[in-house]
């Protein structure tokens, strides 16, 4: 089994932007600042459970 | 004809005399992350192997050992937690991923696939018949091989052939090619039979095999890891500690805490720092964003000075950009020096 235990995500945006440019998840109960690139495993598992309505992910403050 | 140069006839004909090991760190000399620690749902030992357990199985206990066979530094020791049947959905492995990019010359899922074989050594209190399994990123093609451990608490050497797979899908990306699992206690939802290739979903156990975890206390050792086109396991490959580091980095690598990174101020609030990185990695890598302390220039580890988290921005090739956000205090476009203490920044881009 290699699947990941995600108990939260929250966008981070870019203090001048405004945009998000990352998500804060915990993950396996540790803390992650998580980029939003395809390829990351973190990132492609977030999206995954997305998608499939098992994850929201909270809008960024 | 001499055994030497038979070997050396079959090496040449089936594999590479170098690179030709799909493991990486089988010799579990690299330690990034540390040397020891009890498992979860899936966490990382030594680099590039993940140990994992799920309820009803209780959490095993880990180790990089210098308890080894000859001519090896290191082992990895796995210790499970008190004994527990699996039931069904319970489970306990160590894998690793092998990239897709890595595996894409042995043809897996076309007419040309070529056999493997993977080959460890390998101690255990327990003796019997043990399981491993290796299954494509999808999870839906797989093949259980085993392997007999004759004599407690002894090292073992041990050989397990794999055919090829004409049929299923192997990325050949950056992504997942394949797992290859060591089962130490799966429960019998995921067990498939020993000797073919299957179909299906949820597959990495073996049946009718040791399971590790239902015994006490139970150990494993195992080093030596090598995975090769063929059908002859040839002897372990032994590359330089810095060439196996940097094969690790490129999935898990560690900034060192003690150092200052110049930065610049974005907005009234954070900094952007760059950092180069020792070897380009797989993908962006996410960053743990607590465990460890950054403040900023001229002034301690303590107040509106200091923070616990950071805000990843972006990664090029050769070195990362974090930015740090302090809530206030910063001039936008002045530049500042940072420095993380407490813990070493990591990088993970594992697959």
């Amino acid at each position: 089994m290699d699947e990941m235990n995600i108990t939260s995500a929250k966008y981070m945006a870019h203090p001048k932007t405004g945009e998000n440019d990352a998500i804060k998840a915990t993950i396996d109960g540790m803390g992650y600042t998580v980029p939003l690139a395809v390829g990351n495993s973190h990132y492609d598992e977030i999206m995954r459970r997305v998608a499939a309505g098992t994850l929201t992910i909270a809008d960024a403050d | 004809m001499s055994k030497a140069a038979e070997l050396a006839a079959l090496i040449g004909s089936q594999t590479a005399l170098s690179n030709r090991n799909l493991i990486i760190n089988g010799a579990m000399a690299v330690a990034q992350r540390g040397t020891s620690g009890t498992s979860t749902a899936d966490i990382y030992t030594v680099d590039r192997f993940a140990l994992g357990h799920g309820s009803p199985v209780n959490a095993m206990t880990f180790e990089q050992s210098t308890d080894t066979p000859d001519n090896f530094k290191n082992s990895l020791k796995i210790t499970a937690g008190t004994g527990a049947s699996a039931s069904t959905t319970g489970y306990a492995i160590l894998r690793q991923a092998i990239e897709g990019q890595n595996m894409a010359h042995l043809g897996f899922g076309t007419s040309a696939a070529k056999a493997i074989i993977l080959s460890f050594h390998v101690k255990s209190s327990l003796t019997g018949t043990f399981g491993i399994s290796i299954r494509n990123q999808a999870g839906n093609r797989a093949y259980a091989g085993t392997y007999v451990i004759n004599s407690a608490n002894t090292w073992e050497y041990k050989t397990v052939a794999i055919p090829g797979d004409t049929s299923g899908t192997w990325p050949t990306d950056t992504g997942i090619g394949f797992n290859i699992f060591w089962d130490l206690g799966a429960g019998s939802n995921y067990d498939i039979a020993a000797g073919s290739w299957t179909s299906g979903s949820n597959m990495f156990g073996v049946e009718s095999t040791v399971k590790l975890t239902e015994t006490t206390n139970a150990t494993f050792f195992i080093t030596g890891v090598q995975l090769e086109v063929g059908e002859q396991a040839t002897p372990f490959e032994h590359r330089s500690f810095a060439d196996e580091l940097a094969r690790c980095q490129r999935y898990f690598q560690v900034v060192g805490n003690s150092a200052y990174f110049a930065g610049n101020g974005v907005g009234s609030a954070s900094i952007a720092v760059g950092i180069p990185i020792a070897t380009p990695m797989r993908a962006e890598p996410s960053v743990p964003d607590t465990g460890y302390k950054a403040h900023r220039e001229g002034n301690t580890n303590s107040g509106t000075n200091c923070v616990t988290a950071v805000t990843y921005a972006t990664i090029g090739s050769s070195n990362l950009q974090l930015r740090v956000d302090f809530g206030s205090g910063i001039t936008d476009e002045q530049g500042y020096n940072l420095n993380f203490t407490t813990a070493d920044l990591q990088l993970n881009s594992e697959l």
